[in-house]
């Protein structure tokens, strides 16, 4: 067993999506299912609406009930469990979740209104890819039709700025405890300052690119094949649009350098990439996720 | 801000396959006594409620409407204490109809939720009606072209159209528990509250330099309910009052919610009826002495202005400053119309679930955690009212004010001889049961029952409220027995489709047992 991953979970498809996505990651990273819904304290989260407690037990029996069905559609060999929390919002109870739990990611669906196969940013992503602490798995819309299978590929999305040390850190870690493969693709042409000529990124690219890809496989346990690929384009949208897929395949990508230190902050490239993306993507906080409280650190050994 | 719940411990034990739900206790109370005050005092909204109930009361009582006031609140009061105790021992979202149901059994029960659903939606309708007028108004104030932007509110088609749109705005932010801080919502109270209290001084001010409609000095006479003459004009009265203070009960019945139990909600009462009924003194007196009670221009006897007298008299009052009254009142009926919406909402709810209703009532959005369905319902209801009510009669907001006052004695009255009944066995447990599971509910439910009954005998006559008449019947006598009859045809159409709830199979009657020792 290693380690948590709570779900946000909601009786939508959006919820069934984070679900499928969470037991998918649980399944790969031999990780204990957490299903966590979050709601209103005293019923409301207006306050110009008259708290309540007998309203909130009509929600609480509510939520206990969507988390039964939702458990007894998931494979029945994962470790798992479902729990209801009250919080002012959403994300402000995943994150009390995550950390209750020690997760190591904190799983979510996209907004309705998604594209199928696609991701589109609801309000509680958003806040949660603007404040957590724990790396934000985004699943895509589609993600519970396209079954539970184990995660074959990891693809880590990896530029010079500063957090891509961290990002690596943990791509090689969920690479290892989840016995796939590693993909490292560089964006680096897109984080050159502009007006840098074609020629001068190639080189910065090409030897970026080789610097990583040893660093990756020198933390990288026996048995586990990391391969680089540069990502062609001209834009980062682009690039990414034309990388090929495995079913079942996740990216990881960098939290913004605006970032409070250990908290997430959706960078534009990565909001960039979210629009074209197939597949789910895993947002990671600037600092070691092991600097959090050493929960998870301790887990992946 | 001190709302967020304690953190959990966690109760659950690692790795049983079905997965364990870990039950949370009750999270701490979270409204301490200013909160719970505000939230009382924009339940009541008072500057929406005062201009549609102020014109009304005046042309029943007269003068008299500071002493109708006062005692208005005595049945209020003591119907809030059996609301309190059965808050307690049966805390359940569908409050009156669980509790009629709990002591009178199924029949009573959903009629007694019947009248609860009817009365908010009556209000919804004025609500957003005054919503309508004033938005207009202020419009107007700010364009400065005076008259003609506020004329358009009166044409029906345009008053309607905008009606629904406010409506469905409404429906959207209670559909979605659109999240409002603590503290916007204490703003616009105290805004609301601040308003009123210039409205009034200001026109103090005004009849002192002799600038006022019509100066009446203020008489001792004014709080003495045996001057207003006739029996028929009090009780008439009393039910328009009953209709001001309608809300308040929120701050008593409020108990584990708060983060003293045993002291907050007792507080908040005392301190929000305080508020309420020196502002409503105050400006009803203020406005009595500014405007009389003559059927002249801006006289509270006019008819033509007494469904929203604050429209009509916040220019002659404030000049300049007369949309901060409109403003006031905007956003007090804009708030309290997402408030509003969540007693029938839950009720239904509560029906839904307990079988007295479709299935369907039962529903909880998945995404918002509100019901869904039944807010949707209400609000559909609550336009269709509306607008065949606007083409029905031309003092629309006049007459279903009037009905409400009627509704709200209805099932207020239930709800209290329900506490009287459902306690019946420990009456003499203690002084304290005594008063407040049989004496006071009693008391107050006698009163509004009373009421009830003689205000629709007496609005049987076409004179009777706005004078609007179909038939020469009183149009609010016609909407209180349809709105009535109606509940009788569903629930009767309900006991054939889903007799288990009818059979009391899914809410049984019960009376606790007294808690002393034989």
């Amino acid at each position: 067993m290693s380690g948590a991953i709570v779900v946000g979970y909601t009786a939508t498809e959006s919820g069934a999506d984070a679900a499928a996505l969470g037991a998918r990651l649980a399944r790969s990273l031999d990780a204990r299912l957490h299903l966590v819904i979050v709601l209103p304290a005293d019923g409301t989260r207006s306050a110009a609406v008259p708290p309540e407690r007998a309203y909130e037990e009509v929600i609480r029996n509510q939520g206990k009930k969507w988390l039964a069905e939702a458990m007894t559609e998931l494979a029945q060999d994962l470790t798992r469990s479902g729990h209801v929390r009250f919080a002012e919002s959403f994300a402000e109870g995943l994150i009390a979740a995550g950390e209750e739990f020690g997760a190591r990611l904190i799983v979510v669906g996209a907004a309705t209104g998604a594209v199928l196969g696609r991701h589109r940013l609801g309000g509680v992503a958003s806040a949660l890819l603007h404040s957590s602490p724990i790396p934000v798995a985004l699943a895509p819309s589609g993600t519970a039709k396209a079954g539970e299978a184990a995660v074959p590929r990891i693809t880590a999305a990896l530029g010079t700025r500063a957090g891509a040390d961290v990002l690596l850190d943990e791509a090689v870690a969920l690479a290892a405890d989840s016995a796939s493969a590693l993909r490292l693709v560089s964006l680096v042409p897109f984080d050159v300052p502009p007006g840098l000529d074609t020629g001068a990124i190639r080189v910065v690219a090409g030897s970026h690119a080789d610097e990583v890809l040893a660093a990756a496989q020198e933390a990288l346990p026996a048995g586990v094949a990391a391969t680089v690929e540069q990502a062609p384009g001209d834009s980062v949208e682009d690039a990414v649009s034309h990388l090929a897929w495995l079913p079942g395949e996740v990216i990881l990508v960098g939290s913004s350098r605006l970032a409070q230190p250990r908290r997430l902050f959706l960078g534009s490239t990565a909001a960039k990439m979210l629009h074209v993306l197939p597949v789910p993507m895993i947002v990671v906080p600037r600092t070691g996720i092991g600097a959090v409280d050493g929960k998870v650190e301790g887990d992946r050994t | 801000m001190s709302t967020t719940p304690q953190p959990v411990p966690s109760t659950d034990e690692p790795a049983p396959v079905t997965g364990g739900l870990s039950q949370k206790g009750l999270s701490a109370g979270t409204v301490g006594l200013i909160g719970a005050v505000v939230i009382g005092i924009s339940c009541i909204a008072p500057a929406y409620t005062l201009t549609a109930a102020l014109g009304p009361t005046v042309s029943e009582v007269g003068f008299q409407v500071p002493a109708i006031i006062l005692i208005g609140f005595i049945p209020m009061l003591l119907v809030a204490f059996g609301y309190r105790e059965l808050n307690r021992t049966m805390p359940d979202s569908g409050t009156s109809f669980t509790w009629a149901a709990r002591a009178f059994g199924p029949w009573v029960g959903w009629m007694a939720g019947w009248g609860l659903i009817a009365a908010t939606i009556l209000v919804l309708s004025n609500l957003a009606g005054i919503a309508v007028e004033f938005l207009f108004l202020l419009i107007d104030q700010i364009a400065g072209n005076p008259g003609t932007i506020a004329e358009l509110a009166f044409n029906p088609f345009i008053n309607v159209a905008v009606c629904l749109l406010f409506m469905l705005g409404a429906t959207l932010i209670s559909y979605r528990d659109m999240q409002t801080t603590q503290k916007l919502q204490y703003f616009l109270v105290g805004f609301q509250v601040l308003v009123l209290l210039i409205f009034s001084i200001t026109a103090f001010v005004q009849v002192a330099q002799g600038n006022a409609f019509d100066a009446s000095p203020i008489d001792v006479s004014w709080f003495n309910p045996f001057a207003v003459g006739s029996v028929g004009a009090i009780v008439a009265g009393l039910s328009l009052s009953i209709f001001i203070f309608w809300g308040w009960d929120v701050t008593l019945t409020m108990n584990e919610e708060t983060k003293d139990p045993e002291r907050t909600p007792g507080r908040a009462a005392t301190l929000t009826v305080i508020t309420i009924v020196v502002l409503y003194l105050l400006l009803s007196i203020a406005l009595l002495s500014f405007a009389g009670i003559g059927t002249g221009e801006l006289g509270l006897g006019n008819e033509d202005i007494q469904s929203n007298v604050f429209f009509y008299l916040s220019g002659p009052v404030l000049g300049p400053l007369a949309f901060l009254v409109s403003l006031a009142v905007l956003t007090s009926s804009a708030s309290s119309l997402q408030s509003t919406f969540v007693s029938p909402a839950r009720t239904l709810l509560a029906m839904g679930h307990y079988g007295a209703l479709p299935d369907s009532f039962a529903k909880v959005s998945p995404r918002f955690f509100t019901p869904g369905y039944a807010t949707i319902v209400a609000s559909i209801v609550a336009s269709a009212f509306y607008a065949i009510m606007r083409f029905v009669s031309e003092d629309v907001l006049w007459d279903t004010i009037t009905a409400l006052g009627m509704m709200i004695c209805f099932y207020y009255g239930i709800t209290a001889f329900a506490c009287v009944w459902y306690f019946r066995k420990q009456w003499f447990d203690s002084t304290r049961m005594f008063l407040f599971t049989l004496l006071f509910p009693l008391v107050g439910g006698v009163i509004l029952a009373a009421l009830f009954v003689m205000t629709l005998v007496d609005s049987m006559n076409p004179d009777y409220g706005s004078g609007s008449n179909v038939g020469g019947v009183g149009l609010v006598f016609i909407l209180g027995v349809t709105v009535i009859a109606l509940g009788i045809v569903i629930m009767i159409w309900q006991a054939i489709k889903r007799p288990a709830f009818f059979r009391g199979e899914t809410l049984g009657m019960d009376a606790p047992a007294s808690l002393r020792r034989r």
